[in-house]
């Protein structure tokens, strides 16, 4: 309430000072102004018009005409989009507790300032370089049947034979994909939760060890808690990379065998660029918009929530 | 500390501006670009890059003799549809396009394409074009592309596998028992020989290599309107559970089951596989090769009979098309005798069955029974082809591969029908 009097007067006293501060925000605005135009550019203008289309039977080519709420009415009915998100789903129940509890054994790994650690530190960073679609061309060929390394393997540790086809059972093409991601994503969720772990002083845990706390016990009662906001972020990654999970489907498993590996975002694909309804398409998006974002936020609130 | 204040706004704006061109820098931009540069002396041309060992000869020789130049563009044959749509749908779209003649029905549909029935009316050769073709090409009595390049599937059987098996290299099988029976004696041969594959979830395989069975057995996979589903019918029974047999007997390899193309062809390439259903294009392949004595027959029908998917492009000038007259003079000559010749030279069987005697047929002894697959060649006419067939994730492939793999042949068809006439109906 004092502050529009308050800083009129300070104005009406030192002219320069405000002139300066009006230049500082006019710098802030012009640096800000390309980073706000690029995210209206990339980001607002076409979620606007994802959902201006979401009301409409909109083909690829041909006439669009508005039908209201009908496609997201239809998407309730929809057993095929169903399908691929329960999928979605599981692949993300699976998928996430494998990263992070793999992230954090390497995170807790890499932590201690050995030469030999930042090495390892490097080795396992290596995959996040590579491409996702890269990498899983480099997968289906290392498991396909006849031709690929793991087939050689598993024949010489008697684990299975040169002929398996690895993507024939839903499960162990799942399996396969799984692997895959992790040996791509792991080091990213190890790196996130180091930057986390270094953060923490190193006295707290001296402190808790002084008073005569275990190893486990200091890592569950103040490294985990200390650790919060970190896992908060990588799991959010996380769950969002899993739900939104794409390429590693359609160039690994092509939603085989017998469609059983098909997931959100490859169902509206398949529903825009296949069948051509760029409308329903939408519609089927924005769902998918709204439960990431849910999902998001439940997340973030049950962990900041939790520490109290 | 002001200057360095500018220097990383500017840096900012740089790669902001950087980054907008980059992005803009792709595909439609250059396209764009190429039409605008078109003027009146350039047409300019969209073909899947499948179609690269050839298209840009078929260019050069109509660059040699005309002065408007065709200019290629190259798109990958994966998103062919989506790209060529959303362009056409833009404006962004070439004067000309070389379309897999499946879509044609689609694109016909949409208003994209100019409407040419008095160009083909104008033909002299107008009934030696493939009539898959010109049937594909008609939407509402109305012309609106031409046949350009035809394809035919056919059966690949490797010669030498036939005669270590005791199997005569020059009596290929007639009927589904006796390809059963030689796959079954040529899988016998050793662990790693098989006797028949397919490319379980591809969908242009399996629309290519699988409707030929049952269109030669007397039956249809959709009804000749394009309104009506025939996936459960008897015919289609017969011929999955003909797939199937090869599949119990061990006669295909695991691969078939999640093949999405590559490995099918390579398989026997490497001589390790005695029959495969594939294309025309695939002898050019073998004899590049120069591996594997190989011949080519018909697909049969369950008791004999034969039949065969015509395949191939149509060449269709754009409604948007800056350049028409020109366009619709170069779509004209594409089917004219000079530009078959080129097509035929490369391993590309000709759309005019009128000169597949004097340019196609001496070429190759096997072409012999490419041509006459091509001339009696079908195709399923249907708006919505990619949703059913073409989609490797669509019905077609779905009940396939569920009825060959896993064995529950009449509930495969009855849910296989029920999605494909759900398509059909839910057409726009």
């Amino acid at each position: 309430m004092t502050s529009p009097t308050k800083r009129g007067g300070t104005g009406a006293v030192h002219r320069p000072r405000l002139s300066r501060a009006g230049r500082r925000r006019l710098a802030g605005v012009a640096m800000t102004t390309p980073a706000l135009a690029m995210i209206m550019l990339f980001f607002f203008v076409p979620l606007v018009m994802m959902l201006w289309m979401s009301l409409h039977n909109w083909p690829l080519l041909g006439e669009h005409r508005f039908i209201g709420l009908r496609n997201y009415r239809d998407a309730l009915h929809d057993t095929e989009f169903h399908t691929a998100v329960i999928f979605t789903v599981k692949y993300t129940l699976i998928t996430t507790p494998v990263l992070f509890v793999l992230g954090l054994a390497l995170a807790l790994l890499v932590r201690r300032r050995h030469r030999g650690a930042r090495f390892f530190q490097a080795v396992y960073f290596l995959p996040v370089v590579v491409g996702l679609a890269s990498a899983a061309f480099l997968w289906l060929f290392m498991f396909q049947s006849d031709i690929g390394p793991a087939g050689d393997l598993a024949d010489h540790l008697g684990l299975g034979s040169r002929a398996t086809n690895w993507f024939a059972g839903s499960t162990s093409a799942m399996l396969v994909v799984i692997s895959m991601v992790t040996w791509k994503v792991v080091g990213l969720q190890m790196l996130l939760l180091l930057t986390g772990l270094l953060s923490i002083p190193t006295d707290v845990e001296e402190a808790a060890r002084i008073d005569g706390a275990s190893r486990r016990q200091t890592f569950r009662h103040v490294v985990l808690p200390l650790l919060r906001p970190t896992l908060a972020l990588v799991l959010v990654f996380s769950v969002a990379g899993s739900l939104l999970a794409f390429d590693q489907f359609y160039v690994m498993t092509g939603g085989g065998p017998s469609n059983s590996t098909i997931t959100a975002v490859y169902e509206i694909y398949r529903t825009s660029f296949i069948r051509f309804q760029l409308g329903y398409g939408s519609a089927l998006s924005a769902l998918l918009m709204i439960v990431l974002a849910v999902v998001s936020a439940m997340q973030l609130l049950l962990l900041r929530s939790a520490d109290h | 500390m002001r200057t360095r204040r500018t220097t990383a706004a500017g840096a900012l704006l740089t790669s902001v501006v950087l980054l907008a061109t980059a992005c803009g820098g792709s595909d439609t931009a250059s396209s764009r670009s190429d039409t605008s540069g078109s003027g009146s002396d350039t047409i300019t041309m969209w073909a899947r890059d499948t179609q690269k060992g050839f298209i840009n000869l078929v260019a050069d020789a109509w660059n040699k003799g005309h002065d408007t130049k065709v200019k290629v563009t190259l798109v990958p044959q994966a998103n062919f549809v989506q790209k060529f749509g959303t362009a056409a749908a833009s404006g962004s779209g070439p004067d000309v396009a070389s379309i897999d003649l499946v879509f044609l029905p689609y694109f016909a549909s949409t208003g994209v394409l100019d409407d040419i029935t008095e160009l083909e009316n104008k033909l002299p050769y107008k009934d030696g074009l493939s009539a898959a073709h010109r049937r594909l090409a008609t939407y509402n009595g109305r012309t609106y592309a031409l046949p350009f390049t035809a394809e035919a599937s056919v059966l690949f059987y490797n010669k030498d596998l036939f005669r270590k098996a005791g199997l005569d290299p020059d009596k290929p099988p007639k009927n589904y028992a006796e390809i059963i029976s030689s796959a079954k004696k040529i899988r016998a041969l050793g662990k790693d020989t098989y006797g028949y594959a397919i490319a379980g979830q591809c969908g242009g395989c399996n629309v290519f290599e699988f409707t030929p069975h049952i269109w030669a057995s007397g039956g249809d996979v959709i009804t000749a309107d394009g309104k009506k589903a025939l996936f459960d019918t008897p015919e289609v029974t017969d011929a999955l559970t003909f797939y199937r047999k090869l599949y119990t007997d061990g006669s295909m390899p695991a691969q078939s089951k999640t093949d999405t193309g590559t490995n099918q062809p390579a398989l026997f390439q490497s001589g390790k596989l005695g029959m495969t259903p594939l294309g025309a294009f695939f002898v050019q392949v073998l004899n590049k090769d120069d591996k594997v004595d190989f011949g080519v027959a018909p697909l049969p029908g369950k008791n004999g009979g034969s039949a065969s998917f015509a395949g191939g492009d149509e060449i269709a000038v754009t409604k948007n098309a800056k350049n028409k007259a020109q366009a619709q003079e170069f779509v004209k000559w594409a089917t004219g005798e000079q530009a078959q010749t080129v097509l035929a030279d490369n391993g590309v069987v000709p759309v005019r069955t009128d000169l597949l005697d004097k340019i196609y047929i001496p070429l190759d002894p096997r072409y012999k029974v490419l041509a006459e697959a091509m001339e009696k060649g079908r195709t399923p006419y249907s708006t919505v082809e990619n949703a059913l067939f073409n989609d490797s994730n669509g019905p077609w492939v779905n009940m396939i591969n569920r009825a060959v793999f896993d064995g529950d042949i009449a509930k495969a068809q009855e849910e296989g029908q029920k999605a494909a006439q759900t398509i059909i109906d839910d057409a726009p």
